[in-house]
């Protein structure tokens, strides 16, 4: 019962926001905590960050939806060893991210052919 | 300040921007939530100095300030995106599979009392509320006589000319019929045995005014009435299938009191119609003609028929009652020398409805009532249930389930319930509205449309199914808050969660409620034992009366038809068991007589108000020895003389009617004109009572039926023998005298008493079966509650035992638990019931609805069920054994 579910939910849950597929881009290269992801995007160079609570319920969501999990709790090398929460991107999140990647590619042929979007550097 | 001081004053700060979040989030998140503007504020810091700290201030509070309650409002959102119906179907079926005893408690509590109100909810909504199957049925009205200072008549049948008169208003009258009636004897062929129906005299435009057309052959045409008209007859679909469905019967004849009729048409089946009365009951029919005389010629003053009008489509009815006011005054003008005669319409529907409207509006609320206890009931049985499942649901709770999927699951627990409840109990009310319209009175208005239908089963699954929602409610909320710290709490001395509150809340709440509804029951069931208890003027005991019709068209002389009745009356006298025969033209009870002004010229009692010297009175002719088979009392004087003397026309007064005209005189041997003849008063008695069996109705004459030549006559027979065997030898005896004689209405005067407050019996036997449920289900509340409360208090009543307090004393602790919730239950109730009181007035005889003797009973009986429901359970603690129970805690 549980495939069915996650398979029917895979399309269910697209598109994502874009908070959510920031997280799972962050978390596909490696565990991070919460100041690491919103680094990352800051580094994306997202025009705007979304906010602590914005991002912190998405992670709560997320959890809940299983794209994402808890990983264990530990010091922090870039905040002077603090111990910090760390998440992890699950198997599901993957699949969902490359799913949402698949979409964004077809737009984005979409875009090129209708003259929205520069040819794809090759 | 230094910076770290700084990055503390702002945790702070976050810290407090947090309570902005709902708990579960604050619990999951909160921390991290802290740390990260933690970790931002320092950057800030570090980068932009103070300036930049302030603006990561100022950005946490619009974020909280969007996010907190966006989140607060998530659960919403949640239930919708990871919502799983399928899911918590299944597992809400199985956890109830897994509790079959549960499920047939509150399955079969839901299904017993949600069919008692829907059976009670099908008879008012088809009886107050459906509308009628006629053409705008709204724009109907029936028109009645005021006949204002001159008779004491507000209700009474119109004249012929008054019905010329409205068919010829126009304006907002669009169209107007009379509506006579006449029990006809009809035969069909030789063979089969006559039989007595009912028949509507109507005008030729009757159909049309209700808008109906018959479902075979055809309705009257214009000029189809009046002196000379062809015999044309309608039957209804009832009649025609009792003359065996025969498609073909158009065109062929009946007989109708011996005379030839054509059958024209045939009525669809969903048509009734009643014809309104101006006193007593609407009168059915099998049959329609149409009048053989013009309604225009006929005697003003004798008022004698209805009449149905309908306004014209989109009259309002103050216009509709302005244009049949202008009618009544040109009446009263013509006919009645301006003594103040009115016509008025009533509604259709207002008008048949309004006998039983107070009955039906009172359990109609009773009926809300019982539904309210039965979901408090249910309620608390679920509540229950989720407390036994505490830990389940904490555990479920600990291991990540949300309190919003535990709160739909119980909810949808709690529905699937009440559809099963639903379901159940429209299968009852089908039942059990067919036995409610076998038991009603044959008058009940609209009697033919009391069924259940698809709607009504829609109705009554949805109610029951929000009823299972309501209900679960409080057990969902209560489960949400379920969490792992308060289950280890529950097991602390303390012990116990919120659930024992709400549950004794929900007692108190139905202590209250059934404290309304039995008071109701208990008033409604000592105002019929009044009923039963009054005297109605005579004794039905033994007694059997039966109608003996005697057209003209069988006896066209008036001595003819007398010398039957006397050859009836020796036939009956002669079998064996019968103590005496005598007949009426009017039974007690039955409403059916004709009444006439009567006026005693030289009386002592009057004044010369030509209104008050003229008092209407009920006509009723019998033969001699009708006062003693029926047992009434006479006051004064003697009954009628068993040889009729030629030249002496003997009457007697009812006591109300020789006061008013001979206060503290005799009236014995005074005579006055009646009926074109001069009659003497011979006696004086008390009523027979025509109309209610607890008072007296309109003033009384008694007249010999052979002096006035009263063709149909009900024979009434003394017996010593059982009555029903008396009845067959009856139906012979008049068979050997005129086979051609239909015998209506064989039945015992008691059985004419019984029917005579059937309306009232049924209500009763309703209202106290509400309130003797109700007060089951409060017990049974009670009774849990108090267990319950037993086996928390074990250990720690354990404890008082081994401390030396004796059992009684541990006895009396759990019952003050109980007997406090009684006491709350009924401080509620009492103000209640006063209120409700006023409800029920209108239905109450011979009872205050504050009737502090029913009222108290009530409440102590209340009482005392309630704290035997207390004690039983309460036992228990006799049977704790100290030692033990410390042992185990």
């Amino acid at each position: 019962m549980g495939m069915d579910r996650n398979r029917g939910g895979l399309f269910r849950r697209l598109p994502l926001r874009t908070v959510e597929f920031h997280i799972l881009l962050s978390l596909a290269a490696g565990e991070r905590h919460g100041y690491g992801i919103i680094q990352d995007i800051q580094a994306r160079g997202e025009a705007t960050v979304p906010d602590v609570g914005t991002m912190y319920r998405a992670l709560a969501r997320m959890a809940d939806t299983g794209l994402i999990a808890a990983a264990a709790r530990r010091p922090a090398p870039d905040a002077n060893d603090e111990r910090r929460n760390y998440y992890r991107i699950t198997d599901e999140g993957r699949r969902v991210a490359r799913a949402e990647v698949r979409r964004l590619e077809a737009l984005m042929r979409a875009a090129r052919v209708g003259g929205l979007a520069g040819k794809a550097a090759k | 300040m230094s910076p770290s001081r700084l990055v503390n004053v702002s945790e702070g700060w976050f810290r407090l921007l947090l309570r902005l979040y709902p708990a579960d989030f604050r619990d999951d998140m909160g921390e991290a939530f802290v740390e990260t503007y933690r970790d931002r504020a320092r950057d800030a810091l570090a980068r932009g100095g103070v300036i930049a700290l302030a603006r990561v201030w100022v950005r946490a509070v619009i974020d909280s300030v969007r996010n907190g309650p966006g989140e607060r409002a998530r659960p919403a959102i949640a239930w919708r995106r990871t919502g799983n119906w399928g899911r918590d179907v299944e597992m809400a079926t199985r956890r109830l599979r897994r509790a079959p005893a549960l499920v047939l408690a509150i399955v079969g509590t839901l299904t017993i009392g949600l069919g008692t109100f829907a059976v009670v909810y099908t008879v008012v909504q088809r009886i107050l509320f459906d509308s009628m199957p006629y053409k705008r049925p709204g724009d109907l009205y029936f028109v009645w006589r005021d006949y204002g200072p001159m008779i004491d008549m507000k209700r009474g049948w119109l004249g012929g000319t008054d019905v010329a008169e409205l068919q010829k208003a126009g304006g907002p009258i669009e169209d107007a019929s009379g509506v006579g009636r006449l029990l006809a004897t009809l035969s069909v062929r030789e063979a089969v045995e006559p039989a007595e129906i009912s028949v509507l005299i109507v005008s030729p435009n009757f159909f049309d005014v209700l808008g109906v057309t018959p479902a075979r052959g055809r309705g009257f045409a214009r000029h189809e009435v009046g002196p000379g008209r062809p015999d044309l007859v309608v039957l209804t679909h009832d009649l025609w299938t009792r003359l065996g469905a025969d498609p073909a019967i158009l065109g062929t004849s009946v007989q109708l009191n011996g005379q030839q009729q054509t059958v024209i048409g045939v009525m669809p089946p969903d048509f009734g119609f009643v014809r309104h009365a101006s006193v007593g009951r609407p009168q059915r029919a099998d049959a329609y003609v149409t009048f053989n005389v013009d309604l225009a010629k006929t005697n003003p003053d004798a008022g004698s028929y209805g009449c149905l009008i309908r306004g014209r489509q989109g009259s309002r009815s103050e216009a509709v009652a302005a244009a049949v006011d202008t009618v009544g005054r040109l009446i009263d003008a013509r006919d009645f020398k301006g003594r103040g005669l009115r016509l008025y319409p009533t509604g259709l529907k207002a008008d048949l409805v309004a006998p039983v409207r107070p009955a039906l509006v009172v359990l109609g609320v009773a009926g809300i009532f019982l539904m309210l206890v039965l979901m408090v009931n249910v309620a608390s049985v679920l509540l229950a249930r989720a407390a036994q499942r505490e830990h389940e649901y904490a555990i479920s709770r600990a291991l990540g389930a949300n309190g919003v999927a535990l709160v739909r699951a119980t909810l949808f627990e709690g529905a699937l319930l009440g559809a099963l409840g639903g379901i159940g109990s429209s299968l009852l009310a089908i039942w059990g509205t067919r036995l409610l319209v076998a038991l009603a009175p044959l008058d009940l208005p609209r009697r033919e449309a009391v069924a259940v239908d698809w709607r009504i089963v829609a109705t009554i699954v949805v109610l029951g199914t929000v009823a299972g929602v309501l209900a679960s409610i409080a057990p969902a909320l209560w489960a949400s808050r379920a969490t792992l710290a308060s289950l280890l709490s529950a097991s602390a001395v303390r012990g116990g969660g919120g659930h024992r509150r709400m549950r004794g809340a929900m007692v108190v709440v139905q202590v209250a409620l059934s404290l309304v509804l039995l008071s109701a029951g208990g008033l409604v069931v000592r105002s019929f034992g009044r009923l039963l208890r009054a005297d109605p003027g005579f004794r039905p005991e033994g007694v059997v009366s039966m109608r003996v019709p005697l057209p003209p068209q069988f006896y066209r002389e008036a001595p003819a038809a007398m010398a039957a009745q006397d050859r009836v009356e020796r036939a009956l006298a002669a079998i064996p068991g019968v103590a005496a025969v005598s007949a009426t033209s009017a039974l007690p009870l039955t409403g059916l007589t004709g009444q006439q002004t009567v006026r005693i010229p030289g009386a002592p009692g009057n004044t010369g108000d030509i209104n008050h010297d003229g008092v209407l009175a009920d006509i009723i002719g019998t033969r001699a020895g009708y006062v003693e088979v029926m047992n009434m009392r006479v006051v004064a004087g003697r009954s009628f003389d068993p040889v009729r003397r030629e030249g002496l026309r003997e009457v007697l007064l009812d006591r109300a009617l020789a006061q008013h005209f001979f206060p503290n005189a005799n009236p014995i041997g005074a005579t006055f004109p009646l009926r074109d003849n001069t009659v003497t008063i011979v006696g004086v008695v008390d009523q027979a009572r025509m109309y209610d069996v607890h008072r007296d109705g309109r003033p009384q004459i008694y007249i010999r039926g052979e002096d006035f030549t009263f063709r149909t006559m009900i024979f009434v027979i003394r017996t010593t023998r059982d009555p029903q065997s008396l009845m067959p030898d009856a139906r012979a005896a008049i068979r050997t005298i005129d086979p051609r004689i239909a015998l209506a209405e064989v039945r015992t005067m008691e059985e004419v008493v019984v029917n005579a407050l059937r309306q009232q019996r049924i209500s009763a036997v309703l209202i106290a079966g509400f309130a003797l449920g109700a007060l089951l289900l409060a017990s049974l509340g009670l009774y849990g509650v108090v267990s319950g409360s037993v086996t928390r208090r074990r250990h720690e009543l354990g404890v008082r035992l081994a401390l030396g307090a004796d059992h009684h004393r541990a006895l009396r602790l759990v019952l003050v638990d109980g007997a406090r919730l009684v006491g709350a239950g009924l401080l509620i109730g009492v103000p209640a019931t006063l209120i409700t009181g006023g409800l029920i007035r209108g239905v109450l005889v011979g009872v205050s609805p504050w009737d502090p003797v029913t009222l108290v009973s009530v409440a102590g009986g209340l009482a005392v069920v309630a704290l035997i429901a207390c004690y039983v359970p309460a036992r228990r603690v006799l049977r704790i054994d100290p030692a033990q129970s410390l042992r185990q805690p």
